[in-house]
């Protein structure tokens, strides 16, 4: 089966409010998600929540990622190359639940979320595509 | 010769096992999506339904795996397999027990098959193989059955497509019935259903698309072989992706197959909840 890996790729910019993991962001990010992986062990956990700027200064971050991560700026973390699944690993040790942390890049509040999560979560439409607005 | 009698589907939503090892089953919040699991658990205790082996499809949330390896198929071949601890220590959960034999057999007979799978001796398992046990068996002293994990990578793109998953599924199929020990085995694909964990689009559930895939997995699994990763993207969220993972079940399964049981709930934290009990026909 042949596909055009460029249109694949292509596609996944058009999904609003999402950055899918793509090889180009698993590049960007290997150190920002290294360093978040890093904080599963206990004895790391300990070094991070002494001093958050001298643990970080150990991984090779850009600026821009250092700054994100201390602001605990989770859109700017994905775009920067990071991956919730990684970044969990940076709000479970900040005592922050999946749902806690994921609301926080909605705009909304806690509450708010998980009122629009009880009531079914967020409705496909209008959401699923940038360019068709569908 | 061993045989593969069912498959089974379900979400191995993290909130689950907590609920579960935290005794909150009964709260207003949780009951309504562990009755769901009643069904199947009556069903799985009996005899002649229990597996002796089950071949766990799921994926690794950044457990066992970390940036410097990521394989797109990983069969567990060692003897046991502890649960990891993903940030505030393992799961208080039995230690899973492979059936090593089986395990290297199927991974020999799909690399011969033409999938070159990985093979894993060391390796932790995370919420995705562990909260489909603890659904289906409760909080027992020893899991009930022997566990080969099957890790795909649906974190990193390009995960495997969803043809790709129905191919192995079919290989695993070819293995299983070459295998010579009289063995009652079954595949269950786990992850999913819709659901977004990142960025201004999280929380993203479709019940409609949703209810079509499991409509669909017993009626028309061929259209759900087919289906794009974008798809999936934009209809079931960014991690709605996982429900490739069904399609290696489904694809080890026969033709013909009887949906036993069913289950949809949403929503469970940020996830719709879904599961599926299928049963192989001759
Ligand atoms: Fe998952």
């Amino acid at each position: 089966m042949t596909r055009d890996i460029h249109a694949y790729l292509a596609e996944f910019e058009d999904i609003p409010g999402t950055r899918v993991y793509t090889a180009a962001r698993a590049r960007k990010g290997y150190w920002l998600n290294q360093f978040a992986m890093s904080l599963m062990k206990p004895e790391n956990r300990n070094r991070w929540k002494q001093d958050e700027e001298a643990y970080l200064a150990d991984w090779k971050l850009s600026d821009e990622q250092r700054d994100a991560v201390l602001a605990r700026d989770y859109n700017k973390m994905l775009e920067l190359g990071g991956n919730i699944y990684f970044l969990a690993k940076i709000f479970s040790t900040d005592g922050l639940s999946f749902v806690q942390a994921v609301s926080s890049m909605t705009g909304m509040s806690v509450e708010e979320y998980q009122q629009m999560m009880a009531a079914g979560g967020r409705a496909p439409e209008g959401v699923r595509s940038i360019e068709g607005k569908y | 010769m061993a045989r593969l009698t069912a498959g089974i589907a379900t979400s191995h939503v993290p909130l689950l096992g907590v609920g579960i090892d935290q005794g909150k089953m009964e709260q207003d919040y949780f009951r309504p999506i562990y009755a769901g699991y009643d069904w199947t658990k009556e069903w799985i205790a009996k005899p002649e339904n229990r597996p002796d082996v089950v071949i766990l499809v799921y994926n690794d949330h950044a457990s066992a795996f970390d940036m410097n390896l990521i394989p797109t198929f990983a069969i567990g071949c060692a003897e046991e397999f502890a649960p990891a601890d993903e940030g505030w220590g393992p799961r208080p959960v039995p230690t899973v027990n492979n059936d090593a034999d089986l395990a290297w057999h199927i991974a020999q007979s799909c690399i011969l098959d033409e999938f070159d799978m990985t093979i894993i001796n060391k390796m932790d398992v995370d919420h995705g193989l562990t909260v489909p046990l603890s659904l289906m068996f409760g909080r027992p002293e020893a899991w009930p059955c022997k566990v080969v994990p099957l890790a795909v990578n649906v974190v990193t793109y390009p995960p495997p497509t969803g043809n790709r998953c129905w191919m192995l599924g079919e290989a695993i199929a070819r293995a299983i019935e070459s295998y010579p020990e009289q063995l009652n085995v079954q595949i269950w694909g786990t992850g999913g259903m819709s659901h977004q964990l990142q960025g201004p689009r999280a929380g993203l559930i479709n019940q409609e698309w949703d209810r079509r895939f499991l409509d669909e997995l017993t009626k028309n699994p061929q259209r759900l072989r087919g289906l794009p990763h974008i798809e999936y993207l934009r209809e079931a969220g960014s991690e709605g992706i996982e429900m490739v993972m069904w399609l290696i079940m489904r694809g080890a399964l026969n033709a013909r197959v009887k949906e036993l049981h069913r289950h949809y709930h949403v929503p469970a934290s940020n996830t719709a909840v879904g599961h599926i009990v299928l049963e192989n026909e001759a």
